[in-house]
C-alpha cells in the first residue's frame, strides 16, 4: 500500500525526469519530432524544386528555348479544323487558346449531356420489369466501362465514321439532315426582321414555366388541388413560340445544306473528329454514370417504398417525392467526378485531331514554340478551373437536393 | 362468388377466404380464412416464418396472392389500381423499421398523404398532423428530422403518419420489435389507447401484455395456416392445440 | 388437447410458377412490355445470324497475307498474321522466351499472394511484388543479367500496356500509402504538401503528365543525362497512381475501427509499429476491390501512350491497319480482338473485385 509521502516522491520523480527530457532526450519529445520531420520535408522539397529550376535553366538556355508568354501575342501560322470562333492562320497563339477552350466546352457539354441521358435511361433500366432490358442495361455497363476510352474513340473514328458512304451517297433523312464520311449535316434556322419576337416569347415562356411551379405550388397550398406542371411546362414552351411565329408570319429561313461540287454546304456541320468523341464520351462516362444510378436507387431501402405504398401515394408520386430526392444524394457526388474525369478524359481529342485546348495548344503550339513548361501549365490550369467550376455546381445542386443533414 | 355476398354483412370489414400465397414453389400461406369485424382488435403471434406477417401484408396489397378471395371494407382485392388505391387509403400500417422518410421532416412526413393522396390543403393537412404528433405526445419534434429521434418516437410518429390518412382500419407489424426495452412501452401506450377508441386493428406482436390487455381474439399462425384463434383469456389460460402451448411456453418462460 | 398436423403444401398454380410464370412477370407483363419484348427479340434474331455469319461461318481463318481473304466475312488472317506484334510488339523473336518469363512470375507472384500459407503470405507477398519489377526489368533489358541488350524502342504490344500498369501500381503502392497516412497526419506542413500532391495528380489530364513525362521532365534532369522515354513515362505514371491510391488508401484507413489504433497504442507500439504490424495488413484488405478497380483505370489508361508515340497495342493496331500490305479495311477485326482482350482482362478483374467485396461483407456479417 502507497502512503502519502511515496506518492509525492514518485511525482516529483517524475517532474524531474520529464524537465530532463527536453535537455537529454529532447528526440523522443514528440512534438519536436513532429518539427524535425517537416523541417526535413522542406529542405528536401526546396532543394528538389532548386536543383531542378537550375537544370531547366541551363536545358533551356542550352538549347535555346525562350521563356515567358511573349508568344501568344505571335502569330500562331497554323490553322484548325474547327473553330467557333473567326480565325485564320495569322492569328496569335492566345487567341488560338481561347479557340481551342471553346473547343473543349463545346465537346464537353455535348459529352455531359448525352452521358447523363445514357446514364440515366440504362441506370433505370436495371429496374425495369422487363427481363431483356434489365440485361441489355448490364451488358451495355460491362461492356463500355472495360474498354479503354481511347479504343473505343477510335472505333468510332476509323471503323465506324470512316465506313461512310461518300458524299455523294449521302445516307439523308428527309432531305434535311445528310450524314457522311465528312460529318453530319443538318438545317439551320436563320432568323429575320421579326425572329426577335419570337424569341422573345420563348424566353418569356421559360420565365413563365418557373411562375407556373411556383403558382401550382401555392395553390395546392391553399386549395390542395394539383396542377399538371409538367404537362403545361411542356405545351407552354412548344405552343408559345409556335404561335408567335405564326402571327408574326413566320420570320425564319431555313438553311439547308446542299450539295454542291464533292461536299455539302449550308447549315450546321458536325465534323466526324466531333462526332467520334462526343460519341466516345457520352457512351463511356454513360456506362459509369448508369452504374451510379443504379447504386442509388439500390441504397434505398425498400420499406421507404412500402410505406409510401400504403399511405396510398402512386407510383408516379413514390418516384419523385420518396426515391428521386434521396437517390440524388448518392447520385450527384457520384456525377460530380464523372463530369469531372469526362472533361479531363475529352484531351483524347489528340488522337483524332479534334481541334480541343489540348491538341492546339499542348499538341501545336508546342511542338512549336518548345515553350513546353508555358503551354502544358496554361492548358492544366484551365482543366482545373473547368473541375472547380464543375465540382462548385454539383455542390450547389446537391445541397440543393439535399436539405438535410440528419 | 362467396366474396362478394359476405360483403352483405356490414358487421365484416376484413373478409378473407380460402386465402394461398406461394413464393415461388414455396406455399406460406395456407387456406387463409379470417374475417375481422368492425372495431375489433386482433392479435397475431407465431414464430417467425409462420407466414403472419406476409398475412396482413396481403390485406393492403404489399404482397400479391394466387389463391383465394380477400375483401376489405367492401371492396374486392383484385388487380386493379384504382381498386388497390382504395383499398390502402382505407387501410394503415406500422413497420417493424418505422420506414419513416428520412429526407423529410416530422412534420412533412406527416402531411405528405393528406396533401398528396387525400388533396386537402397545406394549412389543414398541418393541423392534423399537429393534432396526432400531439395524441402520439412529440408535437415539440415536429420540425426535426426522423434520424434525430429515438426510436420509440420514429415509431409513435410512424403511427401518427398512418392515423393522418384518417384509415378505418389499423394493420400494425411487428411494431415493437426494432426496439429498446424501454421504448416498447410508450408505443403500446399510443397502440392502447388507439384500442380505446375502437379502431379496427390487426397487430403481429409478441407482447403477450398487450394482448392481454385490449385483443378481442389472438390468432396462432405456424407453417402459413391459422392453428388456433380464441379470445384472449380462453386462449392464454387453455390452449386447444399442443403446438400452441408449446409455443406460449417458449415466449412466457422468458 | 388436439395435435397440430400441419397440412401439406399444395404446390403453386400452374400459372404462377415454372416457365410459363417466368415468361409473363419478366417479358409479357404488360403491354407495352410485350410490344418491347417482341420488337428486341425480332432485332436480335435478325442481326445475331448475321453476325454469327460475319464472324465464323463466312470468316476467313487460314492463310498468311491479305489475299487469303477472299470469303466475304471477317478476315481474321489479319489478326492472325499481326498477332505477335500484338502482343510483344517489335521484341526480338529469339529473345521473346524473356517476355514469356516476365509474365510467368507475374502470375507466380499473383497466384502466390492469394494461396501461400498465411503465416508468411503478407510478408513474402509484398516482398515479391516489389522484387518483381526489377527482376522484369533486368530481364526485358538484359544488360544486368549478361544477356543481349533489347532497347525500350523494340518494347511494345499489349504486354507493354502489361507491364507499365503493373510497375507503376507496385512502386505507387508504398508511396501512395506515405500520402494517405501524410494527408492524415497532425503535422500542417507534411498535410499540406500531402493534399497538393494528391489533388494536383487526380485534378489534371492524365494525358498531359504523359506530355510532362515526354517534353518536360528530360529539362528537370541535369545536362547531359539522358533518361530512357519509357522510364520517363513510368515515373509519370507512378506519381498519377500513387495520386489515386493514396486516396484509396485513406479510405482504408478511415475504414479501420477507432479501436484498432486504441488497442495498438495499448499494448504499448510505437507510431511504425502499429502502423506496419496493425494497421497496414487492415487496410491492404479492406481496400483491395478499390485497388483492383484503380488498377483497371490504370490499365486501361495505358493506351494513352499511344499519343506520345509509345508503341502499345493500339499504337501497334494502328500500324499494322496503314501496313501498305493490308490496306483492306480491316479496322473492324483488329479493334474487336484489341477490345475482346481488354474487355476480359478489365472484365475478370472487376468481377474478381466485386467477388472479393461479397465475401467480405460476408466475413463482416459473422
Amino acid at each position: 500500500m502507497f502512503n502519502e509521502k511515496t506518492i509525492e516522491e514518485v511525482k516529483s520523480a517524475n517532474r524531474k525526469a520529464s524537465s530532463d527530457a527536453t535537455s537529454t532526450a529532447f528526440y523522443n519529445n514528440p512534438r519536436i519530432r513532429g518539427l524535425f520531420y517537416q523541417v526535413a520535408l522542406v529542405a528536401g522539397l526546396l532543394y528538389f524544386f532548386v536543383t531542378v529550376i537550375g537544370n531547366t535553366l541551363d536545358n533551356m538556355e542550352a538549347t535555346g528555348i525562350k521563356t515567358g508568354f511573349a508568344f501568344l501575342d505571335a502569330a500562331a501560322g497554323y490553322d484548325v479544323l474547327m473553330s467557333l470562333i473567326s480565325f485564320e492562320s495569322t492569328d496569335t497563339y492566345a487567341r488560338i487558346f481561347v479557340v481551342g477552350f471553346l473547343n473543349t466546352i463545346l465537346v464537353s457539354v455535348i459529352g455531359i449531356f448525352f452521358a447523363t441521358l445514357f446514364g440515366f435511361i440504362f441506370g433505370v433500366a436495371y429496374f425495369s420489369h422487363n427481363w431483356l432490358i434489365r440485361k441489355l442495361a448490364v451488358v451495355y455497363v460491362e461492356i463500355f466501362r472495360n474498354i479503354p476510352l481511347l479504343l473505343q474513340v477510335f472505333f468510332w473514328y476509323f471503323a465506324v465514321l470512316s465506313s461512310l458512304p461518300s458524299a455523294r451517297q449521302s445516307l439523308s433523312l428527309g432531305e434535311a439532315v445528310f450524314l457522311n464520311v465528312r460529318g453530319l449535316y443538318f438545317p439551320k434556322l436563320v432568323g429575320g426582321d421579326l425572329a426577335w419576337v419570337v424569341w422573345t416569347v420563348l424566353a418569356l415562356a421559360i420565365g413563365g414555366v418557373f411562375y407556373l411551379r411556383r403558382w401550382a405550388k401555392k395553390r395546392q397550398e391553399i386549395t390542395g388541388e394539383q396542377f399538371p406542371v409538367l404537362k403545361a411546362s411542356l405545351a407552354l414552351i412548344i405552343f408559345a413560340p409556335l404561335m408567335a411565329a405564326a402571327l408574326t408570319g413566320f420570320p425564319f429561313t431555313v438553311d439547308y445544306p446542299a450539295l454542291k461540287g464533292f461536299n455539302y454546304f449550308g447549315g450546321v456541320t458536325v465534323i466526324p473528329e466531333l462526332m467520334a468523341l462526343s460519341i466516345a464520351l457520352s457512351v463511356y462516362t454513360g456506362a459509369f454514370i448508369a452504374e451510379a444510378v443504379r447504386a442509388g436507387i439500390q441504397s434505398i431501402p425498400r420499406g421507404q417504398t412500402e410505406a409510401a405504398r400504403s399511405l396510398g401515394l402512386r407510383e408516379n408520386k413514390i418516384m419523385s417525392l420518396i426515391i428521386v430526392p434521396q437517390a440524388m444524394r448518392v447520385i450527384v457526388p457520384l456525377l460530380n467526378s464523372e463530369y469531372q474525369s469526362l472533361v479531363k478524359n475529352s484531351t483524347l481529342a489528340a488522337a483524332i485531331g479534334y481541334p480541343d485546348l489540348f491538341n492546339v495548344f499542348v499538341g501545336t503550339a508546342l511542338n512549336q514554340t518548345g515553350q513546353a513548361i508555358e503551354t502544358i501549365f496554361m492548358t492544366i490550369i484551365v482543366y482545373f478551373i473547368v473541375n472547380m467550376v464543375i465540382s462548385f455546381l454539383m455542390n450547389r445542386f446537391n445541397s440543393a437536393v439535399s436539405l438535410v443533414s440528419r | 362468388m362467396t366474396a362478394i355476398s359476405s360483403n352483405s354483412n356490414t358487421e365484416d370489414v376484413i373478409v378473407i377466404e380460402n386465402l394461398n400465397k406461394w413464393y415461388g414453389n414455396f406455399h406460406v400461406l395456407r387456406d387463409i380464412n379470417l374475417r375481422v369485424k368492425k372495431g375489433e382488435r386482433i392479435v397475431i403471434c407465431g414464430p417467425s416464418g409462420s407466414g403472419k406477417s406476409t398475412m396482413i401484408r396481403c390485406i393492403n396489397r404489399l404482397e400479391e396472392f394466387q389463391e383465394g378471395s380477400l375483401v376489405v371494407d367492401g371492396v374486392e382485392m383484385i388487380e386493379d389500381v384504382k381498386n388497390i388505391e382504395t383499398i390502402r387509403k382505407d387501410v394503415g400500417m406500422v413497420f417493424q423499421h418505422f420506414n419513416l422518410f428520412p429526407h423529410l421532416t416530422i412534420l412533412e412526413n406527416l402531411t405528405l398523404g393528406p396533401i398528396w393522396v387525400q388533396k386537402k390543403p397545406k394549412a389543414e393537412a398541418e393541423e392534423i398532423a399537429m393534432k396526432y404528433l400531439e395524441r402520439v405526445k412529440i408535437p415539440d419534434q415536429a420540425n426535426k428530422y426522423p434520424g434525430q429521434l429515438s426510436g420509440g418516437q420514429q415509431q409513435r410518429v410512424a403511427i401518427a403518419r398512418s392515423l393522418c390518412m384518417n384509415p378505418n382500419i389499423m394493420l400494425f407489424d411487428e411494431p415493437t420489435s426494432a426496439l429498446d426495452p424501454e421504448m416498447i412501452k410508450e408505443v403500446l401506450d399510443v397502440m392502447i389507447e388507439l384500442a380505446q377508441e375502437g379502431m379496427t386493428m390487426l397487430c403481429v406482436t409478441h407482447e403477450m401484455g398487450f394482448a392481454k390487455k385490449v385483443a378481442d381474439r389472438v390468432i396462432f399462425m405456424d407453417g402459413g395456416e391459422i392453428v388456433e384463434e380464441n379470445e384472449p383469456e380462453a386462449f392464454f389460460s387453455n390452449p386447444q392445440v399442443d403446438r400452441t402451448q408449446q409455443f406460449l411456453e417458449q415466449i412466457l418462460n422468458h | 388437447m388436439k395435435e397440430f398436423q400441419p397440412s401439406s403444401p399444395r404446390s403453386a398454380p400452374v400459372k404462377s410458377v415454372g416457365l410459363i410464370a417466368w415468361l409473363r412477370d419478366n417479358l409479357f407483363s404488360s403491354i407495352p412490355n410485350a410490344v418491347v419484348t417482341i420488337a428486341f427479340i425480332s432485332f436480335l434474331a435478325y442481326y445475331i445470324p448475321l453476325l454469327i455469319d460475319w464472324a465464323f461461318l463466312s470468316a476467313n481463318f487460314k492463310g498468311e497475307t491479305e489475299a487469303a481473304c477472299v470469303n466475304d466475312g471477317a478476315c481474321w488472317v489479319f489478326v492472325n498474321a499481326w498477332s505477335y506484334q500484338f502482343f510483344y510488339g517489335t521484341y526480338p523473336p529469339e529473345e521473346v522466351w524473356r517476355i514469356n518469363l516476365t509474365i510467368v512470375l507475374l502470375i507466380l507472384v499473383i497466384i502466390g499472394s492469394f494461396t501461400l500459407p498465411k503465416s508468411i503470405r503478407l510478408k513474402t507477398s509484398i516482398a515479391a511484388w516489389l522484387l518483381l519489377p526489377v527482376v522484369g526489368i533486368a530481364l526485358l533489358d538484359g544488360r544486368l543479367l549478361g544477356l543481349e541488350m533489347v532497347s525500350t524502342d523494340l518494347w511494345g504490344g499489349f504486354s507493354l500496356n502489361v507491364f507499365m500498369a503493373t510497375a507503376s501500381i507496385v512502386v505507387a503502392f508504398p508511396f501512395s500509402f506515405l500520402w494517405a497516412l501524410g494527408r492524415r497526419s497532425d503535422m500542417p506542413f507534411i498535410r499540406s504538401v500531402s493534399v497538393t500532391f494528391i489533388e494536383f495528380f487526380r485534378g489534371v489530364p492524365v494525358l498531359s503528365l504523359f506530355f510532362m513525362g515526354s517534353v518536360m521532365l528530360p529539362l528537370f534532369f541535369a545536362e547531359g543525362t539522358n533518361v530512357d522515354k519509357l522510364i520517363r513515362v513510368w515515373l509519370v505514371l507512378i506519381f498519377f497512381m500513387s495520386g489515386y491510391m493514396a486516396e484509396v488508401f485513406r479510405g482504408g484507413v478511415q475504414a479501420v475501427p477507432k479501436g484498432q489504433y486504441e488497442a495498438a497504442d495499448s499494448i504499448g507500439l510505437g507510431y511504425w509499429q502499429k502502423i506496419m504490424l496493425i494497421i497496414l495488413p487492415q487496410v491492404i484488405k479492406i481496400s483491395m476491390p478499390n485497388i483492383l478497380a484503380t488498377f483497371v483505370m490504370l490499365f486501361k489508361n495505358t493506351t494513352f501512350l499511344l499519343i506520345i508515340g509509345i508503341p502499345e497495342v493500339v499504337q501497334t493496331l494502328q500500324t499494322a491497319l496503314s501496313n501498305s500490305y493490308w490496306l483492306g479495311g480491316h479496322a473492324l477485326e483488329g479493334y474487336l480482338f484489341v477490345f475482346l482482350v481488354f474487355w476480359g482482362s478489365c472484365f475478370g478483374m472487376s468481377l474478381l473485385a466485386s467477388r472479393i467485396e461479397r465475401t467480405m461483407n460476408t466475413d463482416k456479417r459473422d
